[in-house]
């Protein structure tokens, strides 16, 4: 482990920039989003999550698949430098990598069944993960709930701890250890600094509320898949996208044509299983009319279907959905309320 | 709080209602969350304070069916706004009048958590009370004290109505109408600004607009069975959320709501990227105050703006 004092961070931005695309949270109107920066001085030291996931980064909400004219097609593909993250927590580097999964299958299937994503790999190719610890986690963070807190290292390249005036940082992955010795300015940490680690560690873990057991969640949602609980946890929605849209993990997609016969593009979209659209056929059926089935199809991906195809929940607990639910529809309360839930009775 | 929940024990006890609509204790400090209650036994559940931010009479026209089953009375907890929806919906032959009981709450305003976390400095609120015209809020080593006007949504601080106008039981005290001096400043100042700095406004507001349509799905108004943007053939509006296709959804929008907006916030307050939503939709209710002399969801026997005409109209706009 070594460490920068945070004056040096701009000097650190820099080198990453040789070499780098450099991304970190910045003020967004008055939201906090990871952006794209040329400078330290761009970036937002808030010691919460961004109020935008870091998913755009790496699969932006629409994304030009091809171009086509008289000439040909054209596959756009970004060209540009790798891509370096700084300013990510843990709950967000975890869902970059679980995107990752989905779109590179790094899930272990044979290699001729293997989807690769080509717009994805293009950015996430080489990419440089900083995964700080959340010194201070939200009364909405729930990550302590997949075995996972706020100073958990896993899918770190560089893990980073903000002890208030230094940064102290760890190598993780092989890349990231690269980084860490290719980087000349900097101190090694002393004894004093391990016990400050410890103290925000436990300061932090204190903040957050003991996590709820989700060892039957998977089990217990298949079990329901046709009860009418569905009807009392969707009664308040209203089928906005705002949790999808917020959401790290929701990697759902449309696909557009726009343009004329001689002139146009493809473009990949953000969609959102909540939109009555979503599953419409072109018949004129749609297999998800009701706002019930519509709701149970996002709990049951992100907490069965992922699970069984993936072996994680495709949720990190980051509580953005939480925040910005316009009915307060607790994902927790709902988890809750599931495992509670006795069919029987 | 107590005179309402017995209220609705009462009515769900008479089966007078089979189901009521309100507000509960939310999962977080500054957010209520709706609830549905159809025994008389849940009706402890209920609450009305500065939390209550949505507009409940969306629920009576998104989907007809709640908790799996549709009901032949609803009685629904309101605000002025939430009422003013009710009555617009029963000029508009959305919901029959004798089909819902309509329970009036005093409001006294509802708070904005932008301005609240503008209050606090950015730092999460865990807790909120009411001390007089004062707000005091208290997270993790801070507790601070904010005069209420200072958080409260901007809709209700130019609020003239916060009673219900139609109603079938009152709780509490009526606060009865508020001579509000400056309704249309906002829109007044906005007037004001040369058409550049408002093309400005418009653009850098509706650019970050993330197209999750909480606005519309939270908008008691905007309950098209199939709304224009989600028509795919033929396409009216592209799905990228670029500032141009954006401006067309909102800009439609607005002009969708002209004489039926009642300015309840519930956009406003739903909006995940904090869009500003709030000049256009005030601008529209404006023109049909000044030009129509109407205001929507006073007067349940009024015809809709949209479907009426009065020889006195201005017509300016036609004649040139």
């Amino acid at each position: 482990m070594i460490k920068i004092k945070h004056e040096q961070l701009p000097a650190l931005i820099d080198f990453l920039s040789e070499k780098y695309q450099v991304y970190a949270p910045v003020q967004y109107g008055k939201e906090t989003a990871f952006k794209k920066i040329s400078s330290a001085s761009e970036i937002n030291k808030s010691k919460y999550n961004t109020s935008l996931n870091p998913k755009e980064i790496f699969f932006p909400q629409s994304e030009v698949m091809f171009t086509y004219d008289k000439e040909g097609i054209k596959t756009p593909l970004p060209k540009d430098k790798p891509i370096a993250v700084w300013g990510l927590k843990t709950c967000d580097t975890k869902s970059i990598r679980i995107l990752d999964e989905v779109f590179s299958n790094a899930y272990q299937m044979p290699e001729k069944e293997m989807y690769k994503d080509p717009y994805w790999i293009a950015r996430y190719k080489n990419c440089l993960l900083f995964s700080s610890a959340c010194n201070e986690p939200l009364s909405t963070c729930f990550c302590n709930w997949f075995d996972s807190g706020p100073f958990d290292k896993t899918g770190s390249d560089v893990y980073v701890i903000d002890t208030g005036n230094e940064y102290i940082m760890e190598g993780i992955s092989d890349s990231g250890k690269a980084f860490l010795e290719n980087y000349k300015a900097v101190e090694q940490v002393t004894p004093e600094d391990q016990t400050k680690i410890d103290e925000l560690k436990k300061k932090a873990k204190s903040y957050m509320q003991p996590p709820v057991e989700l060892a039957g969640l998977k089990d217990k949602l298949q079990d329901i898949w046709d009860d009418p609980i569905w009807d009392e946890v969707s009664a308040k929605c209203i089928n906005c996208g705002a949790c999808a849209y917020i959401c790290p993990t929701c990697h759902c997609f449309d696909v557009s044509d726009e343009g004329k016969e001689d002139k146009g593009k493809r473009v990949r979209l953000w969609d959102c299983c909540m939109f009555q659209l979503f599953t419409k056929e072109a018949s004129g059926h749609n297999p998800r009319e009701l706002s019930r089935n519509r709701v149970r199809q996002r709990v049951m991906h992100k907490y069965n279907y992922f699970v069984e195809n993936y072996h994680e929940f495709l949720c990190t607990g980051c509580g953005r959905c939480v925040q910005v639910c316009p009915v307060n529809l607790d994902i927790r309360r709902v988890i809750q309320k599931i495992l509670d839930y006795d069919k029987a009775k | 709080m107590k005179e309402l929940q017995n209220k609705v024990k009462q009515l769900l006890n008479d089966k007078e209602i089979d189901l009521v609509i309100g507000w509960s204790k939310g999962s977080l400090p500054l957010v209520s969350t709706p609830v549905f209650i159809t025994e008389a036994e849940q009706s402890d559940q209920l609450i009305f304070d500065h939390t209550c931010r949505n507009n409940l009479a969306t629920y009576l026209t998104k989907d007809r069916k709640r908790l799996g089953k549709e009901y032949n009375k609803i009685g629904i907890v309101v605000k002025g706004c939430d009422a003013r929806s009710i009555v617009l919906y029963v000029t508009e032959n959305q919901v029959k009048r004798d089909k819902v009981v309509i329970i009036g709450v005093p409001c006294q305003g509802i708070f904005e958590s932008r301005k609240i976390i503008d209050a606090t400095g950015g730092r999460e609120v865990l807790e909120q009370k009411i001390d007089g015209d004062q707000v005091i809020l208290k997270g993790r080593g801070f507790e601070i004290k904010v005069s209420r006007d200072k958080v409260l949504r901007d809709c209700c601080l130019s609020c003239r109505y916060p009673d219900a106008p139609e109603y079938d039981y009152f709780i509490g005290e009526h606060r009865g109408e508020i001579d509000v001096k400056d309704e249309f400043k906002l829109v007044d100042d906005f007037e004001k600004k040369s058409s550049a700095e408002r093309w400005q406004f418009i653009t850098e507001e509706y650019s970050k607009c993330i197209r999750c349509y909480a606005c519309r799905n939270v908008c008691p108004s905007c309950y098209c069975n199939y709304c224009f943007v989600d028509n795919n053939d033929p396409q009216w509006v592209g799905k990228t959320p670029e500032v141009t296709d954006n401006i067309i959804f909102h800009l439609i929008r607005n002009l969708h709501l002209a004489g039926r907006c009642v300015d309840c916030g519930a956009c406003v307050s739903a909006c995940p990227v904090n869009i500003d939503l709030r000049p256009l939709n005030k601008k529209v209710e404006k023109e049909m105050k000044e030009r129509f002399g109407y205001t929507a969801g006073l007067d349940i026997n009024e015809k809709p703006a949209m479907a009426s005409h009065r020889e006195n109209e201005k017509q300016d706009f036609i004649m040139g």
